[in-house]
């Protein structure tokens, strides 16, 4: 996988730079330059060709819908997994809480349980026993 | 007020329970054919058909079976994301898209929606096509371009490669054994050591204009220049 994807950044490497090549080229044309821009420009395609041959071997890298938000607004994608990174952290620190919570939750039920219900509280615990 | 509250709390008085025969008490009630005390379960056909565990107590279950990994772990140090996460948190990530692409040419930063060129349009609507095939020579006739220069709105092409870079690496500029820090202190010495020179600029200005003075004064009382006078200040050019 890894070597289909350092493929396909070579190869749209290589197609941006072709673009930039033009871009330079057209940016002061030249009359005799015409066959060159033509030739630049079927490389191209060439280029766009060899970027679709790879499309089968990338179907497995599934990309966040989110990240596009980021890049059509300008904004560096690295900030997308940041944040996300940021969001995991959080959440996992809320579901430890609440884990937490309800174990001490459950350990002081069952102390007043025992306290109100002690006959119905060791046959709980039996059978809990009986169970595990 | 209190009447009709109480009448309602009445009305909704619970004479049985919600769940009807399903609870223990009702069970025993019924007189069911379960001497050996084995049958736990109750099967409740009909439209929504499900086997309810009752057990010995009324709503018991069976405890939840425990996963190995849940929220109570640290996850990211089990997914050893520890170091992306330091990596990403620990220095500011510039926030716009040509500090992530610094070697894509042209201006990457404006919103997409503005040149309308987004990648969520290209999702939306993917353009359709069968194949890439080379131009011939009747649609290679359609690039053909007048000479002559672009109008300078359209040349950010032009621009070199890494230009950006440049800019930033000047901008954090440190001396041969300084090392660069994150929360700008290097920069503060730089200015310091700018200030410090633009003293040292500044005295040595003072000195030189000392010295000019000086230098009239003496010309001023020496026989060579009788009548040149310092409020002249075309003459003292000459």
């Amino acid at each position: 996988m890894s070597s289909s994807l350092d493929q396909l950044e070579n190869q749209l490497e290589t197609f941006i730079e072709n673009v930039r090549q033009i871009g330079i080229f057209v940016s002061d044309f030249q009359p005799q330059g015409q066959q060159v821009l033509n030739q630049k420009l079927q490389n191209l395609i060439t280029n766009m060709q060899d970027i679709d041959k790879l499309r089968n071997a990338v179907q497995e890298v599934h990309v966040p819908l989110e990240v596009f938000e980021y890049i059509d607004g300008g904004r560096n994608p690295q900030l997308y997994t940041k944040d996300c990174m940021e969001k995991a952290l959080t959440k996992n620190e809320q579901v430890n809480g609440r884990i937490d919570a309800y174990k001490r939750f459950k350990a002081m039920l069952l102390v007043e349980l025992s306290h109100v219900f002690p006959n119905e509280m060791t046959r709980y615990r039996a059978v809990r026993e009986e169970l595990s | 007020m209190n009447e009709l509250t109480r009448k309602v709390d009445a009305s909704f008085s619970p004479k049985s329970s919600p769940r009807g025969s399903r609870s223990p008490m009702a069970n025993q009630m019924l007189s069911r054919n379960d001497s050996t005390g084995t049958l736990k379960m109750t099967i409740s056909a009909g439209k929504h058909p499900a086997v309810v565990h009752s057990g010995p107590f009324y709503l018991m279950k069976d405890p939840a079976t425990e996963n190995e990994l849940t929220g109570a772990n640290n996850l990211m140090a089990h997914f050893n994301l520890e170091h992306s996460y330091n990596k990403f948190t620990g220095k500011k990530v510039r926030d716009s898209l040509s500090s992530f692409l610094p070697t894509l040419p042209g201006i990457i930063d404006t919103p997409a929606h503005l040149t309308n060129s987004s990648l969520r349009s290209l999702i939306e609507k993917p353009p359709v096509f069968k194949e890439f095939t080379l131009l011939n020579q009747h649609q290679l006739a359609a690039f053909r371009l007048h000479p002559g220069p672009l109008p300078e709105q359209y040349r950010f092409m032009n621009q070199p490669l890494g230009q950006r870079r440049h800019r930033r690496h000047r901008k954090h500029k440190y001396r041969p054994g300084e090392t660069p820090t994150q929360d700008g202190s290097g920069d503060g010495t730089d200015m310091h050591e700018k200030k410090h020179k633009k003293k040292k600029n500044d005295d040595d200005k003072e000195r030189k204009k000392k010295k000019k003075e000086k230098k009239k004064k003496k010309q001023k009382h020496s026989p060579e220049h009788p009548g040149l006078s310092s409020s002249d200040p075309s003459r003292v050019g000459l």
